[in-house]
């Protein structure tokens, strides 16, 4: 299991993460990502890991669990 | 930095800034931060690096909102105003921004050659600006020209307005005035409608919403324009990126990030100090002027090839829109208006070169890096109607 979180106090709603993996991450009404699970399995790792270097407020961590 | 070699090749001029040092000062005093670490920092401290104090001596008559701003009241305005640019609104305009592009292209496809910068790059910012806040666009060519006259004379720069400056502000500044009084207590479903019809505690201020309006046309319209510019050149000028473009539409906006990255239009944002700050080992004074270079830190860390074009790489982060509370308000919207130039641009005319005996030089010294002009020719595309 991998853990995928925003770190809410860094995100300013670049929309980076809900634009390029939808399949990871929801948006609100002002644009900020939304983790859409927390838990994820192993095969989505390197898609999780994609998402942090795209993240330019280096808000988004993923960690083995 | 006038004598940064930029109007050829950006990579050059933003690495001869970079060589000098993560955090050095110029000689006329400011402070600059090049490396993303640096720049990083600033983004995360802006109570340290105000925003405020930089935009606050820029002369006009009204603060321009939300970037002459500092927290606390800062969040207020971006709760109100990120949803009102958040992607969802701007998918639900694209319909009638895909339209726009398309009549602009198919004004010139047919006659074997345009110029992008003035046929396109900068009458489409400004017509999605008018379409976002509900005015018409036959409004489009007089605002242009204010825009244009007062940001060639940066409204950031020292001295006394010329007289031709202050009547483009003025021109500006009355048809805003206008525009609100026109709208007020009238319902409709525009940003600036919507802005209008709040009431009580959250009511703006006519000195806000005009402060607003200024802040999107100084800073939304020829950063846009820049952008399109560019992303054509690249385009142009290298055949082999444009076919592998072509043949994979999912390409599309890694290329544009990439353009983005390489050639930001707003290469560096202001800031003062307001305390004594170390950043990177080096200590910075209070109320230094501070000069973030969103440029050189685009081209920093651990990439293997930082200045050219990696479409491999073209989802990973960069500055160009800033970062921090003060993260580009129009990020989504330019990001879309980018996207859709290029399809567009593409379905009719996917075949194309510089016109002979171009040399597409950026303007400098400058605050928005931008081409003059990109002149284009192509095949004749067949009537489309």
């Amino acid at each position: 299991m991998i853990r995928l979180t925003i770190d809410n106090a860094l995100c300013t709603g670049n929309g980076r993460c809900h634009a390029l993996f939808p399949e990871l991450f929801d948006d609100d009404e002002r644009g900020y990502g939304r983790v859409l699970s927390e838990e994820l399995g192993d095969e989505q790792l390197e898609q999780a890991q994609r998402a942090v270097i795209a993240c330019p407020e280096q808000a988004i961590s993923v960690t083995s669990s | 930095m006038p004598d940064v070699p930029m109007a050829e090749d950006r990579s050059i001029g933003f690495r001869y800034i970079r060589e000098r040092g993560e955090v050095f000062q110029a000689a006329d005093g400011t402070w600059l931060l090049t490396s993303p670490e640096a720049v990083r920092f600033a983004h995360r401290h802006p109570e340290i690096f105000s925003s405020a104090e930089a935009f606050g001596t820029s002369g006009l008559p009204v603060p321009l909102i939300p970037v002459a701003i500092d927290p606390p009241d800062h969040v207020r305005y971006r709760r109100i105003l990120d949803p009102m640019l958040a992607p969802r609104v701007i998918n639900a305009m694209e319909d009638e921004l895909r339209a726009q592009v398309r009549e602009l292209v198919e004004g010139f496809a047919s006659t074997g050659s345009c110029d992008v910068v003035a046929d396109i790059a900068k009458l489409y910012p400004t017509q999605v600006f008018l379409t976002l806040i509900g005015l018409p666009l036959e409004d489009r060519d007089d605002l242009i020209r204010w825009v244009e006259i007062m940001n060639e004379n940066s409204i950031t720069g020292t001295g006394q307005p010329t007289p031709i400056v202050g009547e483009a502000a003025m021109s500006l500044f009355g048809y805003v005035q206008k525009a609100i009084d026109d709208k007020r207590g009238k319902t409709s479903d525009d940003m600036l409608s919507h802005i209008l019809s709040f009431t009580g505690e959250d009511a703006w201020s006519n000195e806000e919403i005009v402060g607003l309006c200024i802040l999107f046309t100084v800073a939304g319209l020829d950063t846009v324009t820049a952008a399109i510019g560019f992303t054509m050149l690249h385009l142009a000028q290298n055949p082999e990126l444009r076919r592998q473009m072509l043949a994979d539409r999912e390409l599309i906006g890694p290329l544009i990030e990439e353009v983005l990255r390489l050639e930001p239009p707003a290469p560096t944002t202001p800031r003062v100090t307001t305390q004594e700050v170390e950043v990177c080992g080096v200590t910075i004074p209070a109320n230094s002027p501070i000069m973030l270079c969103l440029a050189t830190a685009n081209r920093g860390g651990d990439r293997e090839l930082p200045d050219d074009i990696d479409l491999q790489h073209g989802e990973r982060g960069h500055a160009t829109f800033g970062g921090g509370i003060h993260r580009c308000l129009g990020a989504h919207l330019a990001r879309r208006e980018l996207r859709l130039v290029v399809e567009e641009f593409h379905k009719l005319i996917p075949d194309y070169e510089l016109a002979p005996g171009t040399q597409p030089r950026v303007v400098w010294p400058s605050s928005t890096l931008h081409l003059k002009s990109l002149p284009l020719i192509f095949p004749p595309a067949e009537s489309q109607r």
